[in-house]
Order: structure tokens, then C-alpha cells, then sequence
């Protein structure tokens, strides 16, 4: 080899050496977020892109942000003009309310990056190509971490402008209050990132304790989500009490703004940015956020260097050692069986499946009953009327169909081994019965149980809650007919290592909307019925029984016609899923 | 068959159309015809492919990546649905009388496919059940199969949990619980260590002694040379050529498959 190309190379390949296990890349670190965001990019190409969806999916955060708009704007409004010894004090009011507002924005952001970071750093699929490229762990953390601060950024901007745009709304701000707005927005993901960091770890250890501890995560799951519905249900019971009280000045009385002005107050460093906003110890909140950013940034950065370099040693390291029972062979079960079995396993055995199907179908009885409870004498309060069987359709149906939003991922999830099943020797009724089915077993469960606590209850009488159980199964089998063919008709496969999906499509947008105005278009027509039959004084008499039973007979019969309708052709013709 | 082969075909005078010969056997796949495209607007991802495949005899598809097998598998699996031709699995079109074709056979896919939140064994009681083996002698072909294959304690845990060779493993093992007429396998033996290799060569030799049939897909052309009693050639979705491997090597020991391949792929 000639010596000049021989020195050339020995030069490069010495500096190449240096630049890989030495310093970081920043080449390799642009190259990374580009190939993010190149594969962000490629789920917006065409053949694959769900608009609809899509659509569907914008207008549904856009409907949320509404509603939040509308209720924290009502209420910021209320809440600053509370009086304490005679007249408000709207900046003390203002800071508080941003307090607490701001805590559950770096609560979400916290856990959203726990898992953000969990995914970056532990089930990125690229990982195990990344340990095999001269790519050194300095570089893959920096262009990691550049990753995980712009997807915390996005939730930053989105969710504070929301909260400060609709608190400028009722409140005067200047144009400072703006300018410290983005100010916190970049600041913010730096403080959450940190706390995430330190949990991450935690978070890790528990997860692998519950790598095949099922059972186990199931009751975890379900226990906290029950925890979470039950504090809703207090807050909902606050609400209620002070919508039925004599006023908000009467609810907000000093002891309960002295004790909200004390917990405000030690909520750091939430705080510091309610302080920057509404201009009350300015100088000294910057401070304090500079300085828990700056702890923060360390903080981050040293955990996660350590999480990311054991993570790029373990990824190539399979621990297998399985605390499962011994199964063995079994005798002959029938092919539907067997598929049945296989889709319970499936969900079972993946949490975040488990979480969305299981644990919501288990705790739905409950959110009836809250609800109900809730609701029910406070309509009776204001209107008048005894319209619990109504409110209890609406509830059924509503919670249903929220629990069965999971049944749009009823194909996708299969990912490539609906294929393999397509090769075995199965009709297609079977392969789509044994879905099905399952999803009927499950909300037939549920919708039981919420029938019997709302009969054992007292909330409603026996015949009644046995009609709201078959209503409540029927309009179930309707979203669970048309979330199963709808996901079909779009299926998106996960090209994830074990098939798992891991981020909402536009399918499951598309079905949340339907069930929502299926709900409200039942639940609501009858209501609707009864307050009227109440204010134009016409018999109402048996009307909710014969509309809801020929809406539900209509809305089975149509979606049973949509899920079967050329099921049979399309099933062998298929050749979807984007793999 | 497409003219590319044509002067190979002048070396190999053995091979006059060993695609469609009929060796005096039953007829356990037939292709005629086929041709296939993912989309409308697509090209065509297999042109006109012809071949049958008899009782006791190892069937190879070979060719380039991308050239068309793993599709004419899928096809042949009824995975994937075809535009034009006909298939016939133990004398069940595999578009009409799907089911019945599928019993015919066990497949092993390219990518290894498998409920991996199954642990091994109840992916095998699965594919036990979906292929209605009897009660009576799942545990004797339970056993032949570890034999063979030799998961070992794994077969107990999850799926998700297994190697890339496991995973292919438990696949083979799940595919040939119903001991089917037909084995389809794509690439095989990647990922398979030399002992699994050589028990798997072994017992593809032994199943179809016992009178079954094997097709597989492969770029290993020694191993394709080993196993193969004919190949069919397969370049950019046309079937190009077809060879009776065993008489060749009968007529001239010194054939090199692999020349032949390289000769073939240069065309383009």
C-alpha cells in the first residue's frame, strides 16, 4: 500500500478513534435526530397515513383543550374574586391557582418522561444496532437526551400556553407575563427531565420485579387506577357539593384558603413559576428555578449516562430465567379455543394491553357507581327530576364505550402473526369470532357487575338494572363489532421487536368518537325525553325502554352488517398492515 | 419457462424442464401460472411461475434477495392473496379449498413470527389444537421433536424471552407437530447453530423418506446442493430455470451450483 495512503488512513482512522470513545459526535448526533425525525415523517406517507384518523385524533385534543379552556376559565374567573376579609385578593388567588395548575404540569411531564426515558433508553429497538456502531455512549446519550428535552418541550408549550393563554383570558396580564411564558416553557423540561431521571431507575427495578409477575401487575394496575378514579370521584363530589352549597364564598371560606395558600406554598418549585408569572418575589424565584434546573441538569445527565451505558451493555445480554408455571401438554381443544386462549394471553401478558383493557373493564362498575352517584341527586337538584335510569344508560354506554376503545387495536396488535394465523387452517369467523368473543366475554362481565352494585346500591331497581345491563352489552357489541373491522380495514402493525403497540393511532381516535357520540346520542335523546316530557308535561311513561331497545336492535343489526359485510373476501384478499 | 436459462440449460442437458417433471410420483404442490403485486399500481412481484412438487421429494426455490421466493412462499401458504395462476396443496386449491389445503401443511416463516408472550410449550399446545393433533400422540411427537430440535428447558419460558435461533426453533418444533405431507420453510437455517443444522438436515431427510414433501427457500447454495432433489430459480419475480440437482451431480459430479447461480444473477 502506498505510504502517503497508508499515513492518511492511519491519521483518519487515529482521529476516528479518538472522536468514538472520546468526545462527542456531533455529526453522528445531527445524523441521529434526523433519522427520528425521518421516521416520525414516514408514518405521514401516503398508503399508510390514516387522515381520518388523523383528523379525528387533532380534533379530539382540540375538543379537550376546549373543555379545559371553558371550565378553568369559568373557574379562574370565580376563584380570583373570592373575598377574604371583605375583598379579593386576586394576586395571592392567581398565584395559587398557577400553582397548583403548574404542579399537575410537571406531574404529567414527570411521568410522561419516566416513560419517554424508559423507552429511549430501555425498548428502543435501535439500541442493539447502536452497540454494534462506532457510535460511542457519549453521543447516542447526547442525541438521546436532545430527544427526550424536545419531546418534553412540545408538552411544555403545549400545555402551558393552554393553562396561561386561558388564565390571561380572565385575568389582565402585560406582555412580560408572555415573554416569561416561553421563558418557563424551555425551562420547565429541564426540572421534569431531572425528576424523571431520578425515577427512572425505581421505575426499572419495579418493572423488571413484574416482568412475569402478571397476576400481580394486573392487581397493581387495577388497585391504582381504582386509587385515581376514587380521588376523581371525590373531586367530583366537592363539585357537586358545591354546586348544591350556597356558593363558592361559602365553600372557599377562610380556614380552606388559608390551608390552599400553606400547601401552595411549599409546592417547589412550581411555585417559583407561578411567582414569575404573577411578578411576586420575582428576582428570587428565578433564582431558585436556575439553580433546580441547574442541579436538575446534572442530575440528568449523570443518571442517565450510567442508565444509557448499562442499557447498551444489557440489550445484548438476555436474562431468561422464568418464574412461570409448568404447562404441559395438553389434550385436544377445539381451534376456537385455542385462539381464544391465545388473544386472553396476548393482553394479558402485555402491561400496558392489561392496563387498557383489563384493569378498565374491571374498574368501570365503579366509575358507574361514582358517577352515578354524583350525578344523579344532582340533577334531581337542579332539575328536578328523577331520571336516574337515563343517566344511568348514558353512563353505561359512555363507560363502555371507553372501555372498549382498546378493541380498535383488535388486528394491529396481531402484527405479522396475522399472517402466520392466516396460514393456518382457520375460517375467517373463527379468527375474528375468537376476538370477538373475547371482548363480549369481558364487557359482558363488566357491565354485569355494574348492574348488580347499581342494583345493590339501591341507585336503581332490580328489572331496571338487568334493562342497562343487556343495553349496556348490546351498544358494547356495537363498538366492539365496528372498532374490530375499522381497525381492519386501516390495520397498522407494529414493527417493534415484540409486535407491541406503543403509541395511539388515528383508528383509535376515530372509535373514541364514535363511542362518545353514540353515548351522548342515546344517553342524551332519552334524557333529553324525560326533562322534556317533565317541562311540556306529556306522558313519558315506558319511552326510554322502547327507544333504547330500537336504537340498540338498530345500532347491533347495522354493526354486524358493517363487520361482516365482504368480511370473508377481504380476510383472504388481505395483504395490509404496512409490514 | 423464460429463455434466460438458455445456456445453461446447454450445460446441464439433465435439465430439460425438471420444473414441471413428472417423476412418477403423486403430485403434492402444483403452481401454474402464478403471478403476483402488492398493489395495483405496483410491478409485478412474481410473473408467471410454474412448478410442482411430489411425494418424498425436497423442492428448492432459489434466488436473489428480493427476487421472488418468499412471496411465491406466502402465496403458497395462502398468506397473500394472487392476482393470477392456481395452487394446489395435496389437491386442494389453496384459494377454494383453503382449510383443507392449510391442514396439508407446516410452515416456517422468514422472520419467525410467534405469539411471544406464549411460553414454547403452549405455543406448541396451541398449533397442537389449531391442527386437531390427537390427544394420544402429542407427547410422542412432542418427543421426537426435542429430540431433533433439543430446546430443552426454554421450552418453558416465554417466547419473548428466546434467541433468534430459539424462536426459530419453537417454530420448526410448532410447524411439524401435525406431522403435515407438506413442509414449507423460509430460510431455515439462519440463525441455527451446526448441531441444530445438521438435525435439521437430517430430519428433513428423514420426513420425506417417510413420503412427505419439503419446499424451502434459501441463499446457502451448498446447503441447497446437499438437500435438494430439484431447484427452481427464481430472478426478479420470473421463474427463470428449474434443475433436477440430483440427476446433474449424477452426470457430472463436478457441477458447480454456485457458478451456475453467479451465471444466472449476472444476466441482469
Amino acid at each position: 500500500m502506498n505510504d502517503r495512503i497508508k499515513a492518511r488512513r492511519g491519521k483518519a482512522g487515529a482521529t476516528k478513534t479518538k472522536k468514538s470513545y472520546g468526545r462527542v459526535n456531533f455529526r453522528t448526533v445531527k445524523a441521529l435526530l434526523r433519522k427520528g425525525r425521518e421516521e416520525r415523517r414516514s408514518q405521514f406517507k401516503a398508503g399508510q397515513f390514516d387522515l381520518a384518523g388523523f383528523i379525528l385524533k387533532l380534533l379530539l385534543v382540540a375538543a379537550i383543550v376546549a373543555l379545559f379552556v371553558v371550565f378553568f376559565g369559568q373557574f379562574t374567573g370565580m376563584y380570583v374574586s373570592v373575598k377574604t376579609a371583605g375583598r379579593p385578593d386576586v394576586m395571592s388567588r392567581a398565584t395559587e391557582l398557577l400553582t397548583i395548575l403548574y404542579t399537575a404540569v410537571i406531574l404529567g411531564m414527570v411521568i410522561g418522561g419516566v416513560g419517554q426515558l424508559g423507552r429511549e433508553l430501555f425498548a428502543a429497538d435501535d439500541m442493539k444496532i447502536f452497540s454494534a456502531m462506532p457510535i460511542n455512549a457519549r453521543t447516542l446519550f447526547v442525541a438521546r437526551l436532545i430527544s427526550i428535552y424536545r419531546g418534553q418541550l412540545l408538552i411544555a408549550l403545549v400545555t402551558v400556553l393552554t393553562v396561561n393563554a386561558t388564565f390571561a383570558w380572565k385575568v389582565g396580564v402585560t406582555a412580560a407575563f408572555w415573554v416569561m411564558t416561553v421563558g418557563i416553557c424551555f425551562i420547565l423540561p429541564l426540572i421534569t427531565i431531572g425528576i424523571a431521571a431520578v425515577i427512572v431507575p425505581v421505575f426499572q427495578v419495579i418493572k423488571r420485579f413484574l416482568r412475569e409477575r402478571f397476576v400481580l401487575t394486573f392487581i397493581l394496575l387495577t388497585a391504582l387506577l381504582g386509587a385515581g378514579f376514587w380521588l376523581y370521584s371525590l373531586i367530583l363530589g366537592g363539585v357537586k357539593a358545591l354546586l348544591l352549597g350556597d356558593s363558592i364564598r361559602y365553600f372557599f371560606n377562610e380556614a380552606v384558603l388559608n390551608t390552599i395558600g400553606k400547601v401552595c406554598a411549599a409546592l417547589y418549585p412550581a411555585r417559583w413559576f407561578a411567582n414569575i408569572m404573577t411578578g411576586s418575589e420575582f428576582l428570587w424565584s428565578w433564582v431558585g428555578l436556575v439553580l433546580t434546573a441547574a442541579v436538575s441538569i446534572v442530575l440528568s445527565l449523570l443518571i442517565i449516562k450510567n442508565i444509557l451505558e448499562r442499557a447498551l451493555q444489557a440489550r445484548n445480554q438476555s436474562s431468561s430465567v422464568s418464574i412461570l408455571k409448568t404447562t404441559k401438554l395438553t389434550k385436544r381443544g377445539n381451534r376456537f379455543t385455542a385462539l381464544l386462549k391465545k388473544e386472553f394471553l396476548m393482553i394479558f401478558r402485555t402491561p400496558s394491553y392489561m392496563f387498557s383493557y383489563f384493569s378498565v373493564a374491571f374498574i368501570m362498575p365503579l366509575m358507574v357507581y361514582f358517577c352515578m352517584d354524583v350525578s344523579a341527586s344532582l340533577v334531581e337538584n337542579l332539575v328536578g327530576l328523577d331520571c336516574r335510569l337515563e343517566l344511568a344508560l348514558f353512563l353505561t354506554i359512555l363507560f363502555g364505550a371507553l372501555t372498549n376503545i382498546f378493541c380498535a387495536t383488535n388486528i394491529s396488535r396481531d402484527g405479522e402473526m396475522f399472517y402466520t394465523v392466516k396460514a393456518m387452517p382457520l375460517s375467517f369467523k373463527t379468527v375474528f369470532f375468537s376476538k370477538i368473543i373475547l371482548c363480549l366475554i369481558v364487557t359482558a362481565i363488566s357491565q354485569a357487575a355494574s348492574a348488580v352494585i347499581l342494583a345493590a346500591t339501591g341507585a336503581l331497581g332490580g328489572w331496571d338494572s338487568l334493562f342497562i345491563a343487556v343495553a349496556g352489552m348490546l351498544f358494547s357489541f356495537v363498538n366492539i363489532a365496528v372498532a374490530t373491522r375499522y381497525d381492519f380495514n386501516h390495520a397498522k402493525f407494529s414493527t417493534e421487536d415484540d409486535g407491541e403497540i406503543k403509541e395511539s393511532s388515528g383508528t383509535v381516535s376515530t372509535i373514541i368518537v364514535m363511542g362518545m357520540v353514540l353515548s351522548f346520542a342515546v344517553g342524551g335523546l332519552v334524557f333529553v325525553l324525560r326533562v322534556l316530557s317533565q317541562l311540556r308535561q306529556f306522558e313519558y311513561g315506558g319511552l326510554t325502554y322502547i327507544i333504547v331497545s330500537a336504537l340498540a336492535a338498530v345500532a347491533v343489526g347495522l354493526a354486524a352488517f358493517y363487520l361482516l359485510f365482504r368480511l370473508k373476501r377481504k380476510y383472504y384478499e388481505f395483504s395490509g398492515g404496512g409490514i | 419457462m423464460q429463455n434466460d436459462g438458455e445456456n445453461t440449460q446447454r450445460e446441464t442437458p439433465a435439465a430439460e424442464n425438471p420444473a414441471e417433471e413428472n417423476p412418477g410420483r403423486k403430485e403434492v404442490v402444483s403452481v401454474k401460472g402464478l403471478y403476483k403485486r402488492y398493489s395495483k399500481k405496483a410491478d409485478w412481484a412474481v410473473t408467471n411461475v410454474n412448478f410442482s412438487c411430489y411425494e418424498g421429494e425436497i423442492l428448492g426455490l432459489l434466488g436473489h434477495n428480493g427476487a421472488g421466493k418468499s412471496t411465491t412462499l406466502k402465496c403458497l401458504e395462502g398468506m397473500l392473496p394472487f392476482e393470477r395462476g392456481q395452487i394446489t396443496i395435496d389437491g386442494h386449491d389453496i384459494q377454494k379449498e383453503a382449510e383443507a389445503a392449510k391442514q396439508s401443511m407446516g410452515f416456517v416463516t422468514d422472520n419467525h413470527a410467534t405469539f411471544v408472550k406464549m411460553t414454547g410449550m403452549q405455543y406448541i399446545n396451541f398449533m397442537a389444537d389449531v391442527y386437531e393433533v390427537p390427544t394420544e400422540v402429542r407427547a410422542e411427537r412432542l418427543a421426537e421433536l426435542e429430540e431433533i430440535f433439543r430446546l430443552g428447558k426454554p421450552i418453558e419460558n416465554l417466547i419473548s424471552s428466546y434467541s433468534h435461533g430459539m424462536r426459530q426453533k419453537i417454530c420448526m418444533m410448532g410447524s411439524l407437530i401435525h406431522h403435515p405431507k407438506l413442509w414449507i420453510l423460509d430460510e431455515p437455517m439462519t440463525g441455527l447453530d451446526p448441531r441444530t443444522m445438521k438435525a435439521v438436515q437430517d430430519c428433513m431427510h428423514k420426513y420425506v423418506a417417510e413420503g412427505n414433501s419439503i419446499i424451502f427457500s434459501s441463499h446457502a447454495l451448498d446447503t441447497v446442493a446437499k438437500l435438494c432433489d430439484r431447484i427452481v430459480l427464481i430472478r426478479k419475480g420470473e421463474q427463470v430455470d428449474g434443475l433436477n440437482v440430483k440427476e446433474i451431480y449424477a452426470a457430472n459430479p463436478k457441477f458447480d451450483l454456485e457458478e451456475y447461480f453467479l451465471r444466472n444473477e449476472r444476466q441482469d
